[in-house]
Formats: structure tokens, sequence, C-alpha cells
């Protein structure tokens, strides 16, 4: 009995220190800065970070299985210059090269799908070699140094209009977070991948076709770094082979941060969203700090290079306080 | 004469729940006392008290001639006391002797290491207790039981006076039980006193002095073995009779369900099994461990696919290539690892209890929370598990519990052949004769049931004939009441000689 309750608890309580972490980043910000809970800053927050936010939400699926994902930068990358090559040299429309963009992203899933779930490699090896590859492809394409610019305005307000008030890319945004929402929490296939990540064997023992759905998590994550480098591309007005550099890494931050086991099995599409805004709103507060002239100089050239610390600085903080709260807890219980 | 070990009145709690409610217990010099009790009376928590793991709550132990208030693990190796474990906790990738000597001695990092010493310390200490290993042999290339023996060298050789064994055959074949018997009586003679934790009443009958009986965390008393009758012993253990061990048959056969002719696996070591099992029929399966049993279940169950043969069910030949198809044909298996293939700890037994019949209780994919808690409920009702709700996390069962929910599982597919393996390995006495119940009220409603079992009077008792295996594959298909004898004789491959 005592060995249920607490595999639930500590989860909610993780949840908790979420949003206060939430809370405390905006009451900082706030008092530090000016306007931050403008409507227009708010929206902000969301224009810039919803690639890393899809990637976070596709990753999540990916994790429960116990898996791992490191190329969906690099896929947005080589994505990206897929992209801005169908417009302009193949002069395609923006709209039909983005479908094509989210094929070659579900064709490079695929790659790792069929690396990882039918030649069975471990996928921190097999994405770390594509992380290399999709990058690199991207890269010979542009043969370096070209860039893909001057989109039509029609596809350019994709990433800089507002509809209903709020950034266009942002209802993108939450129809992705609904379907994988209703993937994780209410399919069979979103129970099985729970019982992967558990058990891979058991999983297979229990009838469960572990290699089709460990393919499935693979390729949905490919297809949605296709999404977020067609959003990216149109809020940038520019396709490089440099585009999402170093965004795996925020999205696993962001899924870790929500309460995800990295050793799969457990974890929630909501952990997730609120990993994903702690992320979000803590880099979106620190470039704001530059800006305002009650900082000196220093301060403000200070806080930026902090950004990456400071978000690695949350990570740890957040995972160590349930089990700090706990041990002290036990310790007092103790004595 | 002085007891070796005392234990008075110990209290421990976890949290509300009260795992030991005043157990007191000794051992003498030169005895076998034999711990006993279902899972969940508290057996493991009296170990950890002994060994240090846990400090109790109230009671004080006395250890030779100290009297302690609680041990600490270093503690107690200090004062003789050590634990063989079930699964040995040895480093497979060095030789017996640096196992041996790592143990016994404790060197700083940059000490100097004599080859020759540690080597003739750990021959003399395997000499002592009549094992024949080699020290230069890597832990990795030994059996489970050889493993055992290196372990009671390492309690040997640190002077331990007592030796506590929890469950140490739960994995052994019958010919290493004989082996490590006679380690235990061999340690007995020398004046140490081993404390003996099995499920198996044959062998507390067959090794044990005195036996202690547990249930719910308090001593039901201490008796002389030669005092009780195996029936006496599980009253003492359940607290209520047994009246029959074995359910008895009932209802004639029907159909051939399953027919295989000359199926053949050379990945899984099956060669040529012929074998019919018919509907309503209990055919038990007998074997030494490493016979291809299990095999041959991996075979009809499409996890290692046959290469030739037939495998007919209902008279209809299938091939299977995988799980999820032998499902779909209606074959169900009860794998013998429940913990790592059986059920899924981590997920709750409602989730367990469906994962074999996602494409049919969910058609369409989508979860329907409702139908699952109420099918889930049903086999709670249906096959008494005892947990506190369909989304009690599959590892807080015991061991029994888990069976069932791994057995309900398969019941959901509803098969027309269910395959059992080892269903009642690591089970207490009183979930074990309701699994039995459960297992002859399926075949009574007309289910073929294969049931691989180590358990001899299991086999016995529970099947209608019994199939015989050695080498991968049938040697002999017995009637439901043959003897022992002819079984093992069978299993063994000699013609009628003497096992016992």
């Amino acid at each position: 009995m005592t060995a249920a309750k607490s595999t639930k608890a500590p989860f909610f309580r993780h949840e908790f220190v979420l949003v206060a972490v939430i809370v405390l980043e905006v009451i900082l910000f706030q008092a530090l800065g000016r306007r931050f809970l403008d409507g227009s800053n708010v929206s902000n927050i969301f224009r810039f970070s919803v690639e890393v936010g899809l990637l976070a939400l596709a990753m999540t699926p990916v994790i429960l299985t116990g898996g791992i994902d490191l190329s969906v930068g690099s896929m947005m990358g080589l994505c990206a210059v897929c992209f801005g090559m169908l417009v302009k040299d193949a002069s395609l429309s923006p709209w039909v090269a983005a479908v094509l963009s989210i094929g070659i992203g579900t064709v490079g899933g695929g790659l790792n799908a069929f690396l990882i779930a039918r030649m069975k490699l471990p996928p921190l090896i097999v994405t770390l070699g594509t992380f290399s590859l999709f990058r690199g492809l991207a890269e010979a394409l542009t043969k370096g140094s070209k860039s893909y610019s001057a989109f039509p305005d029609s596809f350019l307000a994709l990433g800089n209009s507002t509809v209903a008030g709020l950034p266009a890319q942002l209802w993108i945004f939450f129809l992705v977070a609904i379907g994988i929402w209703l993937l994780v929490h209410r399919t069979t296939l979103g129970r099985s991948f729970r019982a992967i990540g558990y058990s891979p064997e058991g999983s297979r023992y229990a009838g469960i076709p572990v290699e089709r759905n460990l393919s499935l998590a693979y390729i949905l994550t490919g297809a949605v770094a296709g999404l977020a480098a067609v959003i990216l591309v149109a809020r940038l007005g520019e396709a490089r082979a440099n585009a999402g550099i170093g965004y795996e890494l925020l999205a696993i931050t962001a899924v870790v941060l929500g309460g995800t086991s990295i050793f799969g099995g457990s974890g929630t599409i909501a952990g997730t969203l609120l990993g994903f805004l702690a992320v979000a709103i803590l880099n979106n507060g620190l470039k704001r700090m530059q800006d305002y002239e009650i900082f000196d100089k220093t301060i403000a050239s200070v806080s930026n290079e902090m950004s990456g610390m400071l978000t690695g600085l949350l990570l740890l903080v957040a995972l160590a306080a349930v089990p700090v709260v706990k041990a002290i807890t036990a310790r007092r219980a103790k004595s | 004469m002085k007891p070796l070990l005392q234990l008075s009145d110990i209290r421990k709690s976890f949290g509300a729940v009260r795992a030991l409610k005043g157990v007191s217990f000794d051992l003498q010099p030169g005895e076998v006392h034999a711990l006993l009790g279902e899972n969940g009376a508290g057996k493991s928590t009296l170990i950890k008290v002994i060994t240090g793991a846990h400090s109790p709550d109230e009671g004080t132990l006395v250890v030779g001639e100290e009297t302690l208030r609680s041990l600490t693990p270093s503690k107690a190796r200090e004062l003789g006391i050590a634990c063989i474990y079930q699964q040995p906790a040895l480093f497979p990738d060095l030789t017996v002797a640096e196992n041996i000597g790592l143990r016994l001695k404790k060197t700083g990092a940059f000490a100097r290491v004599n080859h020759a010493a540690r080597r003739k310390q750990a021959e003399e200490l395997l000499k002592r207790i009549g094992a024949d290993l080699s020290p230069d042999a890597e832990v990795r290339s030994l059996s489970m039981p050889e493993q055992q023996l290196v372990e009671i060298a390492c309690a040997l050789g640190s002077g331990a006076k007592v030796v506590i064994m929890d469950e140490p055959t739960a994995s052994l074949t019958q010919k290493e039980q004989h082996l490590l018997f006679a380690v235990v009586r061999d340690l007995r003679k020398s004046g140490v006193g081993v404390v003996y934790i099995s499920h198996r009443l044959e062998e507390i009958f067959a090794l044990a002095d005195r036996v202690t009986v547990l249930r719910d965390g308090e001593s039901v008393g201490t008796n002389r073995v030669d005092d009780l009758d195996e029936a006496a012993m599980i009253k003492l253990m359940v607290g209520r009779e047994v009246a029959q061990l074995y359910p008895p048959a009932e209802g004639e056969a029907g159909d051939v369900v399953l027919s295989l002719k000359n199926l053949c696996c050379a990945a899984g070591g099956v060669k040529g099994v012929d074998l019919e099992v018919r509907a309503g029929e209990i055919v038990g399966m007998a074997g030494l461990v490493g016979a291809g049993r299990t095999e041959l279940a991996r075979v009809l169950f499409g996890i290692t696919p046959a290469d030739s043969g037939e495998i007919r069910l209902n008279g209809k030949p299938l091939t299977l290539s995988s799980p999820r198809e032998a499902i779909s044909h209606g074959i169900a298996y009860v794998p013998e690892d429940r913990r790592r293939h059986g059920v899924i700890l981590e997920m709750p037994i409602a989730h367990n209890i469906t994962m074999a019949v996602h494409p049919v209780l969910f058609p369409g994919t989508w979860l329907r929370f409702k139908a699952e808690t109420e099918l889930a409920k049903d086999f709670i009702r249906d096959l008494g598990i005892k947990a506190y709700g369909p989304d009690a996390p599959g590892g807080s069962l015991s061991g029994g519990n888990q069976q069932k929910v791994s057995v309900s599982r398969w019941l959901a597919t509803k098969p027309k052949l269910l395959i059992l393996d080892e269903p009642t390995q690591g089970v207490d006495v009183g979930a074990k004769s309701e699994i039995h119940k459960i297992i002859r009220g399926l075949a009574k409603d007309g289910l073929a049931v294969l049931m691989i079992s180590s358990d001899l009077p299991e086999v016995l008792g529970m099947s209608d004939r019994i199939a015989v295996m050695r080498g991968g594959t049938v040697t002999a298909v017995l009637p439901g009441g043959s003897d022992a004898h002819e079984v093992m004789a069978a299993a063994l491959g000699h013609g009628g000689k003497e096992v016992a």
C-alpha cells in the first residue's frame, strides 16, 4: 500500500514544484524588468519558443518508450534548407514545400525508426549519428553558407501575424498539443509507449507490436521537427543550415523538467507543457533584461551569457527538489 | 547449550504497516532452523533485522555474548552472521578465488594482492564444503547452485556461525538440491547454525530440526519438525485447514485442441516434439531444468518460431512467428519469469490485465477506461486477487497475486489453449492452492491446458496426463496417476533408476 501511494505522490509534487518555479520566474522578471506581463511580451514568449515546444511535445512519447531523439534539431536544419530549395530553386508554392518538408522530416524519422526498432541499435547512438548526418546534409546542400530568403508575405504571416489575438503559430502548437495529448493519454498506442518504456520484453510477451509502435514514435518526432522547421523559417524569413541548433537539448530539458522519466514509462503531456513554459519564460526574461536601462551594461551582457547556465540550474533544482524534500521529511520523521 | 542467536519480542513497522508484531526466535549451534510463512508473513523483514539491514522498533537481539538493540550490516558480519541469497551477488567476470578473496579481506586500493595465498585459501574453503570447483573458474561460467556454493564458502571463510539461506533451492534442479542439502548437513555437523527459508515443505522435512512459522508478522509457534506433519504445518501457516492440496479432475477430455508433429526449432533446442492436448484436459509437463520445456512454450507462442514440423490448433495448421499472431489464434502463455515477462510491475493491474486484449477491448485504438476498470474488477473478484483496487501497481502485490494478474491477462483473451510455465513458482501455499483451483476450473470449462512445472508433486497432483521432456523432445507421456519415480526416471532417461 505504501509503495503504491509513493508512486503517485511525487508525481503531483513534481508538477507543484514546476508551477512554483514558473510563478517565481514571472514574479522575478516582473519585478526586475518592466511590462513583462504585457500582452505583447506574453505573446512574444510563445512566438519565439513554439518550435522548441513542438519538439518537446513530440519528444515525450519517445522518452516514454525509454528512448531519446537527439537528431530533431539537425532535422530542423535539413528541413529548413530543403524548404528553401523547394521554394526558391524548384519554384514551388511555399505551402506545397511546407508539406514536402514535413514529409522529409517523416522520412528522416523513419531512418531513426528503422535503425532503432528494426536493427535494435541503441537510440542514443543512432540519433547521435543522425544528429551529425542531418546537419551535415543541410550544410552540404547549402555549401555551408548559402541561405534562402524573400519568401512571400502570405507565408511569412505564419510566423509573424496574430490570429484571434494570439500568434498564428501558437494555434498550430495548440492543435499539435491536443493531438499528442490524445495520443499519449487516450489511445492504446500511448499506453503501449509506457509499457515499452517499463519493459520492452514484457510488452512483447503481451502481444504488443513493439517494433511497429516504437517506429511510430520516432517517425512522429521527425514529422514534427519538419513542421517546426517550417514555422521557424516563416518567423525568421530565412532558411539556413544552422536552423534549430541546440533545440534538441532544450526540448529534452523541457520534457525531463516536466517529470517524464528518462528511463521511460512515466510522464505526462501536462508535465511537458509546464516544463516547456518554465524554460521559455526563463529564456525570454533573461533576453529582455538586457533591454532595460535600469541595469547597467555589465549586468545586461552577463544576463545573456547566463541564460544557458540558468537553464541548467533550473533543471537541476527542479529535479532535485522532490528527492531533497523527501529526504528531509524522512530524516525529520526519524528523529 | 547457549544459543547462537536469540531474538526477543522484535517489533517493526513501516508507516502504518506492522510487519513484525513481537517475534521471538532462537538458533542453537549445529541446528537447521526453518522459517516458514506465506509471502508477506514477515520472513524477509525478520531476516533483514538479523542481517542488520533494518533496525527493529522494539525488542532485543542476543548474538553470542552480546546483547544489542539493533545491528548494522557490518556489525552483523563481524558477529559471524552471513546470508546466502537466492541470486548470489558475485562478480561474474572475476574468478572464484578472486571473489572469495575480495569478500574476506578488505584491502586498500593500492595494496598488493597475494594471488597464490588467495588461491590457496579459496581451495581450502571449497574443499571444506565438498565443492568440486576450480578456484580459477570465472564465476560467469558457473551454474546458479555452484555460485551459491561460492557464497557458502565465503560465509565459512569469514568464520560465520549463523548462516541464513533464503529460498536457496528456488532455481535448482533436483540433483543440485541434493548437493546443496549435503553441504547444509556438513555445516550443521561443524556447529554452524542455519536459518533456512523455503516454501517447499518437503525440503523442510528433509533438512530442518526445528521450524518457526510466521503468520501476519507474528510467530505462531516453534516446533520440532518431527512433531509435525505436512497438514499441520500448512494449517499453522495459513491459519486454516487446507482440506485438499489438489482439486480433483472432473469431466472427460474433449477434442484435440493442440497437436504437434515432429516440431523442431534449432535456436530453441526443440527437437522433434510430438504432443496432443485436448479440450478440458490438463497436460502436465515435467522434466529437468534445461530439458527444453520453456523453449517449447516459446515456440508455441511465436517468440522463437519453429523451423520445421507441424502445429495444428483445432485441426488447422498454423505458422506462428510472433506472440501477437499466437494470441490471435487463441494461444495464451503465462510466462515463467513473472517479474520480467508476466506483469509490468510499475503499471496498474487494470492496465496489465487488458494489455493482451487491446485490439478487442479498444477497437479503433481509443482507450475505454470504464470497460477496462470493469474487466479488471471482474478478474479481481473472480480470481480473488488481493489488491486495493484496479489502480494498484503490479509491484505492490504479493507474488501469488501478481501471478493471478498474469493469468487474468491471458484469460481475458479467451484462449483455446493456455500454456502455464511454472505457475506457482515463488508463490506461498495458500495462493498456490487457489491457483490450482483456478487452473482446474478452467479445464473444467473446456480449456486445453499445458502446464510446465518443476514442482513434481504439483505435476503429479494436477495433471490428467503427464508429458516428460528430455533433451529437447517429449520422451514419455504418462497417465495421470503415475508415481514420482516413473516420472523422474523418464526425465533422467534412466530405465526406472531410483532417484530421491
